[in-house]
């Protein structure tokens, strides 16, 4: 997986992690061993769903999450 | 967002803003008094700017404690709280009624010396809250670590444990809390003191007529029945000592109050208050209350003097039952004062208790998000004879938490049949307010619950309060309680990963559990059970064996004058309140993060061992990689096995067997009382804390994600079927005979229940909850709109208050991921 802000690349367990947007969905998130960012990671993809930062998405860093837990859901 | 100057009541109402409208509807002098009190709650982990730790109290104790080096323990402590009372700078906050605070300062926290070094450790590296000059500070502090290294409560006990116990408790990952009343839960014996008919003058006169009687047999006959009055006289003395103390600083605010009003006050009205605060503390603690002001005042200057000895993390009360009489004599008898006056002093009462905070390490911090302990305040409920005890002042206290809005302390509300339809009402509003509490009890269960379990009579049960969030306990001679330790809370979701792990615990890298086994070789869901269920009765019996012995040594290793001069039993006996003798017991196990073992039960038993899905090996390889690699697999056992709330009987029944083992084991474990240890699933925000310390369960969660928020709550989000069916399954439970009492956390909408549509609706959902036999249940009524436009700009939505567990907290204050948590539990439509 690749760092979207640090173009780091790894296996998905080198990078920190957080913990679940819900349950239920696939997203997470996790931290680059690199830059410290977190990230938002498709878990099923192995893949880097977006950057997240306080205020970046619409309610800040995690409800930004909560949307895209729901969506994946949906699409699971 | 507009000025809510702006905005119509009517608007603010629409938008549910209902902390502006608190802001207009109470009084000028709420209003001041509730924009002074100063938050001592952390904000997450840590305290807010300007919150600094008192050095005033910790210098005139440790003076005062080594000068009395040579005195038996409890005599030692009362002479240095005398040192403490009699010297600690007093102040009169302006527009204040209500007198007394344990800080020097309205913005400090009081810091327990003596009770832990690991806490002392702590306060010295915590940063932000030295006073200036910091470098001066840290050195005072320094020194006084340097003192009192080796001779707190704890170091004391930690030199008696069984060292296997102690390195498996000290791990952080079964269970939290200090085995000592010096940051006990302690139950206070209401009906001793709080009755009208003694103040402390005439306990002191109790206590010399015990003194004599037992001097006269001390010069008596010689014999070995006369040898333990020796001590006893010393103790005593002590409660004397302490509730001496005690009356002299009530009237040093007395004193301050009437310097005041001569000599510098030039508003008149304030003068003429200022008086009659002078009056009211020249009277009570040492005479009994004769109206409202000086009840309040006398059950204040109690919880705080209480707090003076002992961090006391909850605040065990029932203000509209002993303060009721008071209220109705006040205005409705004599009209002395008006009802507005009166909510004015039950605000200011509430914010007195707000303001309110000692320093607590960071795993306190952290289980208690925004709050400085659990003051679960009981309201309601029926009096001794069965007949309802709700009275003006229940409504008055509903009333004025909508004015004041602080999050600490909460209400707890004894619901039984005979509620009238307005004490129903002014609570449902307070829940519409998205204040998160009163949280509604079912009191002939629990009145049940308190004999079935502990034996208490039915007079005696009928007097029960919230010992902390959710424990019921009697206020009488021989029912309440004195200490209840934290420690007694196991982190339960570690019962099901040891049975998996061998009682292996990969996060702490540690044989915990007994070895039951390799889970990868179990062939039948049997096996894993009875896995299961040794690991439960190791976890309890290590954290029951620990506080047993706290309790213990208590009177030895601390000692309680001031709470032994208020007990009627400690009065009679010369004992310290805290030891076991002449108690009832009323003991129980918290048990956090309790409902992820019959979802994880549940999950192995449908997916590997009646659907053949997956091998047990498999299952054990994904969970010792955290599921990392194993998404798919992880979504199925979260999606496609049965879950707890959904009134489905597969998990269902294995949660009721669960618990059944629990109820069998906790009639074995007794406390030093001889009485039994029931279990109490909730969480307050350990769900939270223990995210970390956790790992990988069957039920879908990996090492980090939050563990479930409530007792007896589903997963957040993975009730699927509704309010009627998470009714359901928790009706399922026997709540007599199960347990303590089962915390259940419900969202519901608060668009849904506007106006009296919405009220009718929370009245039918409530008549299902009490049919069903369930004991608890408290609600968050706030909107994710509204929760996520705080967590975007959380100045602006700095009042919004939530129910996080036990408790209520500013959603501000709790970290991003309790915030998240609270978000994630499924809105109920009703």
């Amino acid at each position: 997986m690749k760092c979207v802000e640090c173009n780091f690349e790894g296996p998905v367990p080198r990078f920190r992690y957080l913990y679940n947007a819900r349950i239920d969905a696939p997203i997470t998130l996790r931290q680059c061993p690199n830059c410290q960012t977190w990230l938002a990671v498709d878990e099923l993809k192995a893949a880097v769903v977006q950057k997240v930062t306080p205020g970046e998405a619409p309610w800040g860093k995690s409800a930004g999450i909560e949307d895209l837990a729901e969506d994946a859901k949906a699409n699971v | 967002m507009a000025e809510p100057a702006q905005v119509s009541l009517k608007e603010l109402e629409k938008k549910q803003e209902w902390w502006w409208i608190a802001e207009r509807k109470r009084s000028k002098r709420l209003d001041y008094l509730r924009k002074a009190v100063w938050k001592k709650g952390a904000l997450g982990g840590n305290y807010a700017p300007g919150i600094k730790v008192d050095l005033e109290l910790p210098t005139l104790f440790t003076q005062a404690w080594d000068f009395w080096r040579f005195d038996p323990i409890m005599l030692r402590r009362a002479k240095t709280n005398s040192n403490v009372l009699d010297n600690i700078t007093i102040f009169i906050t302006d527009h204040a009624q209500i007198m007394g605070y344990m800080g020097s300062a309205p913005h400090t926290i009081t810091w327990r010396l003596d009770g832990a070094s690991m806490v002392n450790e702590e306060l010295y590296n915590e940063p932000g809250i030295m006073p200036e000059p910091q470098e001066e500070s840290l050195k005072k502090i320094a020194e006084f670590n340097a003192y009192w290294g080796g001779q707190t409560a704890i170091d004391k006990l930690a030199r008696v444990l069984d060292p296997e116990d102690a390195v498996k408790f000290l791990s952080g990952a079964i269970g939290w809390g200090a085995p000592t009343s010096a940051y006990g839960y302690s139950g206070k014996n209401y009906e001793y003191f709080m009755t009208g008919k003694r103040g402390f003058e005439d306990i002191i006169a109790e206590i010399d007529a015990s003194i004599e009687k037992a001097e006269d047999r001390t010069i008596g006959l010689p014999g070995p029945d006369i040898l333990p009055l020796y001590d006893r006289i010393q103790n005593w003395i002590a409660m004397k000592t302490a509730l001496q103390a005690s009356i002299r600083w009530a009237k040093r605010f007395a004193r301050l109050a009437r310097i005041i009003a001569e000599n510098f006050e030039t508003d008149p009205k304030r003068k003429k208050e200022l008086l009659r605060i002078a009056e009211t503390c020249e009277r009570v603690p040492a005479k009994p209350p004769r109206n409202l002001q000086e009840s309040l005042q006398y059950d204040h200057f109690i919880q705080i003097l209480a707090r003076f000895e002992a961090h006391e993390g909850a605040w065990p009360s029932r203000p509209d039952y002993y303060h009721g009489p008071y209220y109705d004599k006040d205005v409705n008898v004599e009209k002395s004062i008006t009802k507005e006056e009166a909510l004015d002093l039950v605000g200011e009462f509430m914010i007195r208790a707000y303001e309110v905070g000692g320093f607590a390490p960071r795993w306190a911090r952290e289980g208690l998000q925004g709050i400085t302990g659990t003051w679960v305040w009981t309201l309601g409920g029926v009096k001794q004879d069965g007949s309802d005890a709700c009275n003006d002042l229940t409504i008055a206290f509903l009333q004025a938490a909508r004015l004041v809005r602080v999050a600490n302390p909460t209400f707890a509300f004894r619901w039984h049949p005979k509620v009238k339809d307005e004490v129903m009402r002014e609570i449902f509003e307070c829940i519409r307010h998205g204040l998160g509490y009163p949280s509604m009890r079912n009191d002939p269960i629990l009145i049940n619950n308190a004999m079935h379990w502990h034996g208490h009579p039915l007079e005696e049960a009928r007097t029960w309060v919230h010992q902390a969030c959710m424990s019921p306990n009697p206020t009488t001679k021989h029912g309440f309680q004195p200490m209840r330790m934290a420690s007694a809370t196991a982190n339960c979701a570690k019962i099901v990963e040891y049975a998996l792990h061998n009682g292996y615990d990969y996060v702490v890298n540690m044989q915990m559990g007994p070895k039951t086994g390799d889970a990868r070789k179990f062939t039948d869901f049997e096996q894993l059970f009875r896995a299961w269920v040794r690991q439960m009765e190791w976890i309890f019996s290590l954290l029951v064996r620990t506080v047993n012995l706290g309790r213990y040594k208590d009177p030895e290793f601390f000692g309680r004058p001031f709470l032994s001069g208020i007990s009627e039993r400690a009065v009679e006996s010369g004992l310290d309140a805290v030891s076991y003798v002449g108690e009832r017991g009323n003991c129980w196990i918290t048990a956090f993060t309790y409902v992820e073992n019959a979802d994880a039960l549940a999950a192995v038993k449908k997916l590997v061992f009646d659907d053949k899905k997956y091998t047990m090996d498999q299952l054990i390889t994904a969970l010792e990689a955290n599921w990392d690699g194993y998404e798919e697999m992880r979504l199925d056992f979260v999606r496609n096995a049965p879950k707890w709330g959904n009134d489905d009987d597969y998990v269902d029944n294995i949660m009721i067997r669960c618990l059944e083992e629990c109820a069998r084991f906790s009639k074995e474990i007794k406390c030093p009382c001889g009485n039994n240890w029931p279990i109490l699933p909730e969480n307050v925000s350990g769900n939270i804390h223990y995210a970390n310390i956790v790992g990988a369960l069957p039920n879908g969660r990996r090492l980090g994600d939050a563990l479930y928020d409530g007792g007896v709550s589903p997963g957040p989000g993975l009730d699927k079927n509704g309010p009627t069916a998470v009714l359901k399954s928790c009706g399922k439970i026997d709540h007599i005979g199960h347990g303590r009492a089962f915390l259940l956390n419900q969202r519901l909408s608060p668009s849904q229940l506007a106006g009296e549509k919405g009220y009718q609706l929370w009245r039918a959902y409530m008549k299902t909850w009490a049919d069903l036999g369930n004991d608890h249940v408290q609600f968050n009524m706030v909107s994710d709109a509204t929760l996520r436009a705080a967590q975007k700009d959380p100045e602006k939505f700095s009042e919004v208050i939530v129910r996080v567990a036990g408790y209520s907290a500013h959603f501000v204050d709790i970290s991003r991921k309790t915030q998240d948590n609270i978000i994630q539990r499924t809105v109920q439509g009703i």
